[in-house]
């Protein structure tokens, strides 16, 4: 088997379309990888456009801006936006770029899908924005579209459907292909145990991807019958049952919180042994603690719905299985400690994005274990602090994840060095913003304040005020991300096939930036093998 | 050394196998995804029969 060369070995076979159609007709994983993180990164600003007029709504009692309906049309869309057109294209362009190049394979094993389950998603989100100018305003019963409210949906309840069942189609057709390339792409000697966690968490993350996201589709494929052809799934009038959806729902809807965190697990996972100067403690562990979680994902999803009633035996299976979780989770959160433990370190603004995520993702650990003791949750059901826990797992958990990711593969990618202080700034800023932003919420829920509420008493001005500090503090230092990377693109120095002192894995033995296509000759196992060093 | 660019395609039988694995892999991953959506609506509809 080969060893890989100097870039300037692989420039003859650097053949690549130009123009417009480099990125219509995208086969290539690196150009697709790119396409979903612009489209993830876009969608991030427009999705944090909404959290900002949420936030300027409430930053003082009375209505000041918008109408009731537009506020829930800002939170419903808001959440969509993030979950299904942020967070998930980031994780899918980080696994298109990624997997391939970590495995030792030249591509994702279907291009041509790859394209198309790309696509689907301008459309899908164009399709979903443009509701908001459709007779009656974009959807505003919330993402989770329980009936019979989503069904009073005006004219914009078609689109919700469409655009939902566009968004699981290029999730499932991205999950396939992830299964198949890790499956059937690996170079010679990448045994499973030697894959590095990122492809690993990312597995198990397409699995998850395929269990769940047809059940989505299932559920609203059936609010459309619902609403337009005379069927009563979920209308009690007609022996439906509406909590009946709130099950399937969370069924699709606890794992769907696995699949947004399960890919940030696997980035730390590679961030921290780099900075660390060490392999990563307990690799193994690592593996059998992420399936464990993933598995009890599909064993929870009531805990989301125990104010609705259900026998006391489901209430305490349901609270015992989700405090379960916190045994694999915690096996991560010490085995990363462990592996910094008398480690060399060091602070650049990956690994600062990984602590931070570590600890910061731990306190929304911990308020899940709050939320799910059965007599707690009846006092926090529907509250601001269910919005501060589930923001603290998904904004320093997931999002801090991909700009971990982000920036500690952006040398790779660009061949470049970006301005290590001002991605620094970006993190301070970022890590003490999102704290100001979300931490009250705390307070505010358990103070009494309920959640998708334009106007509240005057009794929670005060910590509404800091939470809107916070949050225009954090949507500014956000405009740091893409200077920055445009930044690095345009002028930053040029670096070596290993950008990071500290850093193992096969994407490391090729030349920064990698040629366009790369790994048309597999790794030698040697290669594999100095990869793999965990 | 080679360069890790340089075009050695395998030979075509030794391609074939893994399409055809690749294939039928992404089939039966389609076929699950299927079968978790219909299954879904099934289950429903057999409850509201009840």
């Amino acid at each position: 088997m080969a060893e890989p060369l100097a870039p300037a070995a692989s420039d003859d076979h650097d053949h690549k379309p130009h123009g417009w159609r480099r990125w219509v007709y995208a086969t290539n994983h690196k150009d697709i990888g790119t396409m979903y993180l612009v489209f993830a990164g876009t969608m991030f600003f427009i999705g944090g456009l909404m959290a900002m007029l949420i936030r300027l709504e409430l930053f003082k009692p009375g209505l000041q801006f918008f109408d009731p309906q537009f506020f829930n049309s800002m939170t419903t869309l808001h959440a969509l936006i993030m979950i299904f057109g942020a967070v998930m294209p980031a994780w899918t362009g980080l696994a298109n770029w990624m997997i391939p190049m970590q495995i030792g394979a030249p591509d994702m094993a279907l291009p041509r899908l790859n394209n198309f389950s790309f696509w689907i998603l301008p459309f899908a989100f164009t399709l979903l924005l443009s509701s908001l100018f459709v007779p009656g305003g974009a959807p505003a019963g919330g993402w989770t579209m329980y009936p019979p409210l989503v069904l009073q949906t005006g004219a914009s309840f078609p689109i919700l459907i469409f655009s939902i069942h566009l968004m699981g189609a290029s999730s499932i057709l991205g999950a396939i292909n992830v299964i198949v390339t890790i499956v059937n792409m690996r170079a010679l000697g990448m045994t499973l145990l030697r894959m590095p966690l990122f492809v690993w968490t990312w597995l198990i993350t397409a699995y998850l991807l395929i269990a769940v996201m047809p059940v989505l589709a299932g559920a609203v494929t059936m609010l459309l019958t619902d609403h337009f052809f005379g069927t009563t799934f979920f209308t009690a009038a007609g022996g439906g049952d509406p909590v009946m959806f709130q099950h399937i729902f969370w069924f699709f809807g606890h794992p769907e919180v696995y699949i947004l965190i399960l890919p940030a697990f696997g980035i730390v996972s590679e961030v921290v042994p780099t900075f660390s100067r060490k392999p990563l403690f307990g690799y193994e562990a690592m593996v059998y603690a992420v399936a464990s979680i993933a598995f009890l994902s599909f064993i929870v999803w009531a805990h989301h719905m125990f104010t609705v009633g259900m026998p006391l035996a489901a209430q305490l299976f349901f609270m015992l299985s989700t405090m379960l979780i916190a045994v694999p989770t915690g096996v991560k959160v010490f085995n990363w400690t462990a592996t910094m433990w008398k480690g060399s370190l060091s602070f650049e603004p990956p690994m600062l994005f990984a602590l931070a995520f570590l600890f910061l993702f731990t306190v929304g650990g911990f308020s899940g274990l709050m939320l799910a003791i059965v007599p707690a949750d009846y006092q926090y059901q529907d509250s601001y602090f269910v919005v501060a826990h589930f923001h603290y797992v998904l904004v320093p958990g997931a999002v801090f994840g991909i700009m971990a990711g982000v920036y500690y593969w952006l040398p790779k990618w660009t061949g470049r060095m970006y301005d290590l202080k001002l991605a620094t700034w970006h993190f301070w800023l970022s890590a003490i913003f999102v704290n100001v932003l979300f931490f009250p919420q705390h307070f505010l829920g358990l103070a009494g304040m309920p959640r998708r509420i334009p106007d509240y008493a005057v009794q929670f001005t005060d910590w509404n005020m800091v939470s809107s500090i916070g949050a225009f503090g954090f949507g500014l230092a956000q405009l740091l991300f893409p200077y920055i990377i445009w930044k690095c693109a345009r002028s930053g120095e040029h670096v070596g096939k290993k950008a990071w002192e500290g850093a193992h894995g096969l994407e490391w033995e090729l030349p920064s930036p990698p040629p366009y296509h790369s790994w048309i000759t597999p790794p030698s196992d040697a290669v594999i093998a100095r990869g793999a060093e965990h | 050394m080679q360069p890790h660019t340089s075009t050695a395609p395998a030979a075509p039988s030794a391609e074939d196998p893994r399409r055809r694995r690749i294939r039928r892999s992404a089939l039966l991953l389609a076929l699950i995804a299927a079968a978790f959506y219909f299954g879904f609506i099934l289950m429903t509809l057999v409850r509201g029969w009840k």
